[in-house]
This record gives structure tokens, sequence and C-alpha cells, in this order.
């Protein structure tokens, strides 16, 4: 399992003993994220975001929803950092106060993404057979008609309450997962240790998550990572559209719905909110990346090009 | 081969029943269904019954789906609810602007996209391969509107090059020229956010391919490098590349919704915008199926040039199927 090339220690300070034991797979897989200089970058600027969105009602400096029709003013100044919107709303509040609504949105739906793509994936690489042919013909279904369609439809018949939101927008998108975990289970079950749990009496459902969704954990937070992103992108482009998050309530799409009918005025209007969702969503996207390449067996440390050529010098000889 | 079609087609039949189904279930369900959409205040019951009647929708649901699914078949959609127009007027102009916007975004995107791939995949992390990496990050992290929005604010209000939105100029429409011009934006951005990740695919595609024994056996034996890429990888490359392109044809007719309200395009994707808000149920379910079909029949597609470029689907007949 442990390659001495990938775990390469200090070529002077660590000396081999036959007793130390081998890293777990979790502690390697931590010490390839920490080597892994943009998924760092990306946490810390989710981190950052997320204290905001956290600290956002102590440090925003008005209420998000504070009109104040003389005082509106696109320009920056001491009061208002970025400025105002058209009807006087502080966009620094705004945009702190939307970070919640997006950030909320976005692992809500990817913890609900998630729940619902395992429960299903692994009742059909589970059981197989007929169940696995209906279920997978439904994700077929599911798959082959946009999801934005349906969460407009739904949205706009339902009206745009956060509840609603949240629901649609995780029935639109568990399929990845359901697909990911079942053909997981598909290649776990026929596993010995999954043989002798059975054939020791170990009760099905028992198999299910301790042998084999166990089993399965790092796909599954990799695509749960990643799906966060795409769920903040999911929201954006709803409230945008005027079906998501409804009025007085903010987030970062609902910002950009009116941006363009106040490009000439105010054309940075519509920058900081995509920004904001810009920079969170590869943020997160990158955090993604660094944990699946960590959990990754195959994918190999890069070594600093010094150390390769200490190695070279010492083993040449 | 036809076997494997005739089955690939008697599923896709079965899909879109399915969608008929919950779509019309979906509208019903719905609280203020459609029947509510014709009473107004002021009218005595009597008259809201007739109306009802007159529109069939007094009779029990299984007959009123089955009215609607054997109008359907034969073309006619019904009449809007509001207006009495019927809705074909909306929905077939709408269906060719869309494909005009996106059968032009899509080709571009692979004319690009794929000899980009295949070029970076022989360059690995070269100067070429770093950007479209950079790209793609970039276009899987930003809202397709946001982009659109930004485009806009640069080369038409600041920069004044190319129109705002809109498919013509009031003064010009129908003049294939000043469409040309009207296009040039929402092309790009679909096309720009596209772009990426089918380069990325293209790429990996290929790299795969370039790292199997029969590509070192062809190098071995002093095949030219051109002819190995050309001949030996890509041919086997292109498999997964046309599967992709089936599997995410929704997502482009779903993207281009975003992309037509930004430019205020009058496509498939801003009518199903207007209408849900608007309620029009008869347009909302006409969209619905106009749009299941073309993605089937692009995934319908998509199977059948995998059986044609790999010759292990059609012999077994799975593969595509069960992928």
């Amino acid at each position: 399992m442990s390659e001495p090339v990938t775990t390469p220690p200090a070529p002077e300070a660590q000396t081999y003993t036959l007793s130390s034991k081998p890293e777990s797979l979790w502690h390697q897989a931590l010490k390839k994220f920490l080597n892994n200089k943009l998924a760092i970058a990306g946490l810390i600027v989710m981190l950052i975001f997320i204290t905001l969105a956290l600290l956002a009602p102590v440090i925003q400096p008005y209420p998000p929803a504070k009109i104040d029709l003389l005082g509106a003013s696109p320009v920056p100044s001491e009061a208002h950092w970025l400025g105002t919107d058209h009807i006087g709303r502080d966009v620094v509040s705004r945009l702190l106060s939307g970070s919640r609504v997006s950030l909320l949105v976005g692992f809500t739906v990817a913890a609900g993404t998630v729940i619902v793509g395992c429960i299903i994936g692994s009742i059909a690489g589970f059981f197989g057979d007929w169940v696995d042919s209906v279920l997978m013909r439904f994700i077929d279904v599911m798959l082959s008609f946009p999801a934005l369609f349906l969460n407009i439809l739904v949205l706009a018949i339902f009206g745009g309450k956060f509840i609603y939101l949240i629901l649609i927008m995780v029935f639109t998108s568990w399929m990845g997962v359901a697909r990911l975990v079942r053909g997981q289970f598909l290649q776990l079950r026929e596993m010995q240790y999954v043989e002798a749990a059975r054939a020791t009496g170990v009760p099905a459902w028992q198999i299910m998550f301790n042998h084999l969704l166990r089993n399965a954990t790092g796909p599954i937070i990799v695509s749960a990572t990643l799906s966060v992103g795409g769920a903040i992108l999911g929201e954006s482009a709803l409230s945008f559209l005027g079906l998501g998050i409804q009025p007085p309530q903010t987030s970062w799409g609902q910002m950009l719905s009116n941006s363009q009918e106040y490009m000439l005025t105010n054309p940075m209007f519509a920058v900081y909110p995509g920004l904001c969702i810009f920079l969170t969503v590869l943020a997160i996207n990158f955090v993604g990346d660094g944990i699946r390449d960590a959990l990754d067996p195959r994918q190999k440390v890069r070594i600093p090009k010094g150390r390769l050529a200490q190695w070279r010098a010492r083993f040449s000889k | 081969m036809s076997e494997y079609l005739i089955r690939r087609l008697l599923q896709s039949i079965l899909v879109l029943f399915l969608i008929s189904l919950v779509s019309f279930g979906l509208i019903h369900a719905a609280p203020g269904g459609p029947t509510t959409m014709l009473i107004k205040p002021n009218q005595s019951p009597e008259i809201v019954k007739i109306q009802l009647h007159n529109m069939g929708l007094d009779r029990p649901l299984h007959i009123q789906y089955w009215s609607w699914l054997t109008r359907m078949l034969k073309g006619d959609f019904g009449t809007t609810f509001k207006a009495g127009r019927p809705v074909g007027d909306f929905v077939w102009p709408a269906l060719k602007n869309s494909l005009i916007l996106m059968t032009t975004a899509w080709v571009l995107q692979m004319l690009i996209a794929i000899p980009w791939g295949i070029y970076n995949s022989t360059r690995q992390y070269g100067f070429s391969d770093n950007t479209a990496a950079v790209i793609g990050y970039a276009g899987m992290a930003m809202p397709t509107f946001w982009f659109a929005i930004l485009m806009q604010e640069l080369f038409s209000l600041k920069l004044n090059w190319l129109p705002l939105s809109n498919m013509y100029s009031m003064n010009k429409i129908g003049q294939f020229s000043d469409l040309v011009l009207h296009m040039i934006l929402p092309v790009s951005v679909l096309v720009i956010i596209g772009l990426a990740s089918y380069t990325r695919y293209a790429r990996a595609s290929m790299l795969e391919v370039l790292g199997q024994d029969y590509v070192r056996t062809a190098r071995a034996k002093g095949v030219s490098e051109g002819k190995v890429v050309f001949k030996h990888a890509l041919r086997n490359a292109l498999i997964p590349i046309v599967t992709i392109l089936g599997l995410d044809l929704p997502g482009v007719v779903a993207g281009a919704a975003l992309t037509e309200t930004v430019f205020n395009w009058p496509g498939m994707g801003r009518l199903f915008v207007d209408m849900a808000f608007a309620r029009e149920y008869t347009v909302i379910m006409a969209v619905v199926m106009i749009v299941a079909v073309v993605v089937i029949i692009g995934n319908l597609i998509a199977d059948i040039l995998y059986a044609l470029v790999d010759p292990r689907v059609r012999l077994t007949g799975k593969g595509a199927a069960s992928a």
C-alpha cells in the first residue's frame, strides 16, 4: 500500500525501523492534501467566506434591507465601501447577508443530494436484479430531462419558498451520487469480506452500512464537495430568474437578478455578487479536487525537484 | 445492429411516455392548476362550468391525458388559456430560434474543443494545456448568466462593438447579417463556458488511449507520430467523446435558458421561463415535450454513433444501454 515514493521521508532526519506502523490511509490522504497548494488556498478562501457568513449579522455595517433613497449612490464612499444599489441599500451588507443564503443552500442541497443518492444507489447496488434495473431506468429518465427546466416549472407553480427550493434542487441532482454509490457497491459486494459477513448472518442493512457504504466514503466525500459548488451555481441561476430567494431576503443570485436594468448607471453592481459566487465555487472546487487527488491511490505525489536531485545523487553511486 | 436500434427506440418511446405522464401529472397537481386559470371573480358558477366543459377540463384526468396525448401526436398542442391563440404559434418559432443559436454554438464548440484537446494531449502541461485548464476551472465556477452580463457590459455598453440583446435590430428584422451580429455575444458565451470542459474531456480521453499497449507497439514498429495520434489513438479516443455529446444535451438546452434570458433571445428557454411565470400550462407542456423529444433524439443519435465507432457495442448489444 505505502510505496516509498508516495511518502517520501526527509532524507537525513528519519530512520527506518521495522516496527514503525504503516500510515493509515486517511493520514496519508491528509498529508497529500496539505501538500496541495491549490487545495489549501481553496480551503482558506472557503473558510473566510464561511466565517464572514456566520458573522454577517454582527459585522454588517447596515441592515441589508434598509432602504435609503436619498443616500443612494453607486460610488464607493467612506460610509458605503462598495456604494449602494438603486434604492440605497448598502452593497457590502447585502453581500454579507446574501452569502448566508447562498452558502446555506449550497451545503444543504449537497447534503440532501448525498443522502438521497446514497440511499437509492445503495438499494440499487446491493439488491441488484430488477430493483437495480428499475432504479437505473428511472435515473436515465431523470437525466434525460434538463434539471433547470424542472426547477423552473416547480418553483413557478408552487412559488419560490426556501424549502421548495432546497427540495426541488435535491430532487434534480441526486442521480450522479446514486450512480457512483451503485458502481462502488457492485464492485465491493463481490469482495470476500462481504461474503464472510453474509455467511456469518450479518443483516443486510448492516452489510450495507458497515461494509459497503463505509468503504465507498472517499468518492462520496469528493462528489459531495463538488456538488456544493454546483448547488450554489444552481441557486444563483434560479434566484436570477426571480424564482429562488424572494426579496426582502437576499442571495448573491438574487442581487444579480435586477443588475441588468442598472448596467448603464452602475456596471459594478453586477460584478460584486458574481465575483463572490465565482470565488466561492472556485475555492470549493479546488478543495474537492484536492480531496479527490488525496484519496486517489493512483495519483502520485509530485516530488520537489531539489529532493529528486538529492535522491539521484545518493542512489546513483 | 438493427436489433440494438429497435430496443433503443422502444426504450426512448417509453421514456417519452413517462415524461409526458409526469409533466401532465405535475401540472394538474399544482395548486391553482389549469382550471383556476379560467375562473374570473365576477363569473357565475354556471358559466365557469360551461367554460370548463368547453375546454374539456371537467372530464376525468385519464381521459384528459389521453386526448391531450393523441392530439399532441398529431401536432396539435391546443390553445393558450389567456389569449386563446394556438400554442404552436409560440412554440415552433421559439424552437427554430433556439436551434439557430444552439447548433451554431454546439458545432463551433466541437470544432475548437476536439482538436484543441488532441493537441493538448500531445503536449501535456504546456502553455496551451495550462491555458485550457485555467479556462476550465473558471468556466466551471462561473454562473453562465453572470459571464453573459459581463460580456454585455464590456462589448456592447463600454466598447459599443456589438448589439446588447434581441435577435434582430428593430428596423432590420429578417436580415442575415444583422442576425449574425446579434449572435456573436450569446454564441461566444455558450462556446467559452462549455469549451474548456470538452477540451479537457478530449484530452483525457486521448491520454488514456495514448498510454495503451497497442500505441506503444505502433510506435515501436516505427509508425510516424502523426499516424499514431490520428489513426491509432484518435479513433479509440472518440468513443467516450461521442457519448458525452449525447449525455450533455439536456444541460446545453437548459443552459441556454439563462443565456437566452440575458440576451433576450426569443428561444425555447426564454419562452419556458416566461410561460412558467404566466402559468400558461398548455405552452409549458408543449415545451416540456418538445425539449424531451429533442434530448431523446440527441441521446439516440449518440448511442447510434457509439455503436458505429465501437464494434463491441454492436456485437453484444450492451454497453451504451447499461452504461
